[in-house]
C-alpha cells in the first residue's frame, strides 16, 4: 500500500492525473492498442479454431507483431492511467479481475505460439489443429473478450 | 420540430429513461460498444495494413473476407451507440467532440463507398494478383486516418 501510494505522488503520475490531456490521451491509446490486439490476436485464434482455412497457419505469425505493439502500447498506457490514482484503482475488484485475465490471456498466448506455429515450423505438412490447441484458443477469446468488459467496468465499480 | 426539441424529446422516451433508471444498463451498453470498436477498428486495421504491405503470407483476398466482422462491429456499435447518446441527448448533441466524432464517420464512410466503386470499376483483377494500385493504398490509409480520428474523439467525448 506504501508503494502504491508513493506510485501516485511520481511526477508521471501527477502529470497524468492533472493534465488537461494526459488523461484522455493515454485513455485513447488504451482504446486503439486495444482494437490492435484484438483484431490481430482475435483472428490467430479463429484460425486456429479453423475459420478461413485458406489462410497459411504458420503465415498467422506475421500478425504478432501488430500483437505485441498493441500490448506493449496498452502495457504502458495503463500503467500510466493506473500511477494517476494507484491506491483508488486497486482497490477495485473489476481492475483486479482484468489483470488476472490479462495474465491468463498472456500465458495462454504464450502456450499457443509453443503449440501452434513450433509445430508448424518444424513439420512441413500443415496437419489439422489439435484438439488440445483449439482450446487453448477458445480460452484465449474467452480472457481477451473477458479483460475488454472488466476494463470498461472498472469506470462504473463503486 | 428545432434540433433542440428533437434531443429533449429523445433524452425522454421510454428508452432513454430505462436507461438511466436501471444502473447497469448504461455499462452494459458501454461495454457492448468497446467490443464493437474492437471488431469494427480491429477488422479494417489488419484489412488496410493488409493492403498497405502487411502479413504478404496471408492472402489478400482472405484479408479482405473479414469484411463481415467490420460490418458486424458496425451494426453494434451503430446500435449501442444510438442507446448511449439518447441516455444524455441534449448533452452529447452540443458536445464539440461528438460533432467531430460523426464527421470523421461520415468521411470514413464515404472514403469505404469511394473505396468500393474504385474497386468495381478497376475490375479488382490486383485482388488475386495481390498488387493493389496506389490509389487503393491511398483509401486504406485513409481508412486508417479516419477510424483513428472517430476512436479519438470518441474517447474525448467525456472530456469536452
Amino acid at each position: 500500500m506504501a508503494f502504491l501510494e508513493w506510485l501516485q505522488t511520481t511526477w508521471v503520475a501527477e502529470l497524468v492525473a492533472t493534465s488537461l490531456w494526459g488523461y484522455p490521451l493515454f485513455e485513447t491509446i488504451h482504446s486503439l492498442g486495444m482494437a490492435m490486439m484484438i483484431g490481430s490476436l482475435g483472428l490467430i485464434n479463429l484460425r486456429v479454431l479453423g475459420y478461413k482455412p485458406e489462410l497459411p497457419l504458420l503465415g498467422m505469425r506475421q500478425l504478432l507483431p501488430l500483437a505485441w505493439l498493441g500490448f506493449t502500447l496498452n502495457a504502458v498506457s495503463g500503467t500510466l492511467l493506473f500511477t494517476s490514482d494507484a491506491v483508488y484503482f486497486f482497490a477495485k475488484w473489476t481492475l483486479r479481475i482484468k489483470l488476472i485475465l490479462v495474465m491468463l490471456g498472456g500465458l495462454n498466448a504464450a502456450l499457443l505460439g509453443r503449440s501452434v506455429f513450433r509445430e508448424a515450423a518444424a513439420g512441413a505438412a500443415p496437419a489439422p489443429v489439435a484438439a488440445g490447441t483449439k482450446v487453448i484458443a477458445f480460452l484465449s477469446l474467452v480472457f481477451w473478450l473477458g479483460a475488454v468488459c472488466f476494463g470498461r467496468l472498472i469506470a462504473y465499480e463503486q | 420540430m428545432t434540433i433542440m426539441e428533437l434531443l429533449v424529446w429523445l433524452e425522454n422516451t421510454s428508452i432513454a429513461n430505462a436507461i438511466r433508471t436501471i444502473p447497469w444498463l448504461y455499462p452494459a451498453f458501454e461495454t457492448g460498444h468497446y467490443i464493437g470498436l474492437s471488431l469494427l477498428v480491429g477488422g479494417i486495421m489488419l484489412i488496410d495494413l493488409r493492403v498497405l504491405g502487411m502479413a504478404r503470407a496471408l492472402p489478400l483476398k482472405s484479408m479482405i473476407g473479414l469484411l463481415p466482422f467490420v460490418w458486424a462491429g458496425f451494426i453494434i456499435n451503430v446500435i449501442t451507440g444510438s442507446l448511449l447518446f439518447i441516455y444524455g441527448a441534449t448533452s452529447f448533441g452540443t458536445n464539440g467532440a461528438f460533432l467531430l466524432k460523426m464527421s470523421f464517420m461520415v468521411l470514413a464512410g464515404l472514403n469505404a463507398l469511394a473505396f468500393d466503386v474504385a474497386v468495381r470499376r478497376s475490375g479488382g483483377s490486383w485482388v488475386s494478383a495481390d498488387r493493389p494500385p496506389a490509389f487503393v493504398k491511398g483509401f486504406a490509409t485513409a481508412s486508417l486516418v479516419f477510424w483513428l480520428c472517430v476512436v479519438t474523439t470518441g474517447r474525448w467525448m467525456a472530456y469536452i
